[in-house]
């Protein structure tokens, strides 16, 4: 469906490649009252470009937040694992964890003048990792920062380390975190948005660049956007969140070509500016769901254009609907329209049941 | 840098021309005639004859028009002449600079130990947001700024010098004697400082660079330390100036209590005993350290606020 605007050439990974994060059942919410992300299940393998895609507010930069352990304060995660490299992180104490961030797992953010501190140079930042993880000397990490910055594009590194950031354009401070992310060499690098507050041609460089990383460090990437051409331009496999959930996932061609969700297909339709039938530019119609609200059925529900036109919108809005997988648990959506006919028939006697309870 | 600098000192240089003519005008500007209060001052009587009071009006020179007085006053100042005082009939400058001394003493050693127990206070409160150590500073900072120094520092004469003994009651010999009242002009700045620097802190952690440090392996105390202090303190170096010259000729109630012979003091008595010339000089002398210790600050903020020290030197 959406014109391949490749900017590079992706590479066939062998799907064997061993996995560099695990997340398995991961909920996170506020103890006691609700869930802001639910059962989120994710697996990225070495040198994969995985996008997390979905509307602001859908839980994509709480999701990177989550596996950072970075959630704002009252914000904990409920239940779920996380393994990274096969090693359960979330029951390692806040110490143990630190030395894990930075080395194996980094972040790159998506406003990076605000992300650096202005009152200290950039080359003092972008050393911090190797500092703490590392233990380099001042001449050792001073080094290194100068052939960081020389293998992220920043001109003149020697002279560039001593700037402040608010001496820097957007690129060069996104640059910079660029280098400090990487400095410590980690296997999974979550980009929240890293693109979305640069010019184009600027975004364009940072994206080859991220993809050269992974290429020349087989560098794992977990991309949160909502831009689909970023999507298609550099990742391997996309996973749509909706309200909390993943709702669809796939590899991008699939995704971008075929999808099977609902949403997923506004989404694309959204982003191709397409036009309805009166001429007016498309718009998924209403607003998401609130992320702590419960409700019964799919999230979706009082948005979707396809239940209507389905022969039993009532599940819709009664039993939530599973993960169905078309093509092995790398390829599903959580919606009854794909469904099989056993679990269908299933949801109608829940529903069936529910009715005969309340009459 | 330098032109920096120098614009500063040409905006201290108006400031005192401004102030000193506003002194200087202060005998004029009372409902007594500037003769007839140094005659009393003086010779302690009121009842002189018009006639003697014309001789010494002549004898002083006041009988000039105002400006050719004030042309004649400033040049005198300038070379650190205010003339003599009319109680103990002595240079001026020397008494003032003695109390200058006394007062940048006391002031600092107030402030400096509010400063060094506010802001690790400050920063603790600000990390355990809500524990019982939030609290505990919380209501002792309450207590600090609302206890009165005129309660406050006759109670602790009679706690540490009178009951236990371990200080001077009053008095200004050596430096045990600055311990107790430096000690009660400390409290009040000190529940200041605690409250912004927590409150400061507070904004320095929830701010993005912060998560940024932390996602990079830094552990909660070192991101503190390394991107949570500097930022944290601008604001309070600010109430730090501002308390410094509040203080040099403000600690009036501390300074007569305990019998420090500091600026408040001095300036005090030179109103009290209607001494002009002790009031002029004080006056101009607190002043010109106000305005220093401003610039001492701006500079200061440049130092710890990188995108202040660039515009600085662009300028």
């Amino acid at each position: 469906m959406l014109a391949n605007q490749t900017i590079m050439q992706h590479q066939v990974r062998p799907e064997a490649c061993e996995p560099v994060l695990e997340v398995e059942h991961l909920t996170v919410g506020v103890p006691g009252v609700g869930a802001i992300i639910n059962d989120l299940n994710l697996t990225i393998r070495r040198g994969e470009v995985v996008a997390l895609v979905g509307e602001s507010g859908s839980g994509k930069s709480m999701t990177a937040r989550s596996l950072m352990r970075l959630m704002p304060s009252g914000i904990s995660i409920l239940e779920g694992s996380v393994r990274v490299g096969g090693e359960e992180v979330l029951s390692l104490s806040e110490d143990s964890f630190n030395e894990i961030r930075g080395s194996r797992i980094a972040m790159l953010f998506q406003q990076p003048h605000v992300m650096l501190d202005p009152t200290c140079t950039v080359g003092a930042q972008a050393g911090e990792a190797l500092h703490v993880h590392q233990h380099l000397s001042a001449a050792e990490e001073h080094e290194r920062v100068v052939q960081l910055f020389r293998d992220v594009g920043i001109p003149e590194p020697e002279e560039r380390m001593k700037n402040y950031p608010h001496q820097m354009s957007g690129g060069m401070a996104q640059r910079v975190m660029i280098a400090a992310a990487l400095s410590g060499e980690p296997d999974l690098l979550i980009a929240d948005e890293p693109t979305t507050a640069l010019d184009v041609t600027v975004q364009a460089q940072i994206l080859q660049l991220l993809d050269r990383k992974r290429r020349e460090n087989n560098l794992s990437i977990l991309l949160i956007t909502h831009d689909l051409s970023v999507v298609s331009a550099i990742a391997d496999r996309v996973a749509v969140m909706y309200s909390g959930e993943i709702v669809e996932q796939g590899t991008t061609d699939e995704i971008l070509h075929s999808p099977k969700h609902p949403y997923t297909q506004s989404l694309i339709h959204c982003a191709l500016l397409e036009s309805d039938e009166s001429g007016q530019l498309y718009a998924i119609p209403g607003n998401p769901p609130e992320l702590l609200s419960k409700m019964p059925g799919c999230r979706f529900r009082s948005r979707c254009q396809v239940a209507e036109k389905w022969g039993h919108p009532e599940i819709c809005s009664r039993v939530a609907p599973p993960m169905v997988e078309h093509d092995g648990p790398a390829c599903c959506a959580r919606c009854w329209v794909g469904a099989s006919d056993d679990m269908q028939a299933q949801a109608i006697k829940i529903c069936q049941s529910a009715t005969e309870e309340t009459s | 840098m330098w032109i920096f600098i120098l614009r500063r000192l040409a905006v201290l240089a108006l400031a005192l021309l401004v102030v000193s003519f506003l002194v200087f005008l202060i005998p004029y500007l009372g409902d007594t005639d500037p003769v007839r209060a140094l005659a009393r001052a003086r010779f302690g009587r009121l009842d002189l004859d018009a006639a003697a009071i014309e001789t010494l009006r002549i004898e002083l020179g006041m009988h000039r028009p105002l400006l050719v007085q004030y042309l004649d006053w400033l040049g005198n100042a300038v070379t650190g002449d205010f003339g003599n005082s009319y109680m103990s009939r002595e240079p001026v400058m020397e008494q003032v600079w003695s109390a200058l001394k006394v007062s940048i003493v006391l002031t600092l050693a107030a402030l400096g130990f509010a400063f060094a127990v506010a802001v690790p206070c400050g920063s603790i409160a600000a990390l355990r947001q809500g524990s019982a150590f939030d609290s505990i500073v919380k209501s002792l900072n309450q207590a600090f700024v609302a206890v009165p120094e005129y309660w406050l520092a006759p109670m602790s004469i009679l706690v540490f010098a009178l009951y236990l003994g371990w200080l001077p009651s009053a008095g200004w010999r050596g430096p045990e004697s600055v311990i107790l009242p430096a000690l009660a002009l400390s409290l009040r700045p000190m529940g200041y400082f605690t409250q912004v620097m927590r409150a400061s802190m507070i904004d320095v952690l929830n701010s993005p660079h912060i998560v940024a440090a932390h996602s990079r392996g830094l552990s909660v105390r070192r991101t503190l330390i390394a991107h949570g202090l500097r930022n944290a303190l601008l604001p309070v170096i600010t109430l730090f100036s501002v308390w410094m010259a509040g203080l040099l000729g403000g600690a009036v109630v501390i300074e007569v209590i305990f019998a420090v012979p500091g600026m408040g003091r001095l300036v005090y008595s030179a109103i009290v005993n209607g001494d002009l010339p002790v009031l002029q000089a004080g006056l101009v002398a607190i002043v010109t350290f106000a305005v220093l210790i401003n610039t001492l600050t701006d500079l200061a903020y440049t130092v710890l606020n990188p995108v202040v020290r660039i515009d600085n030197a662009a300028a």
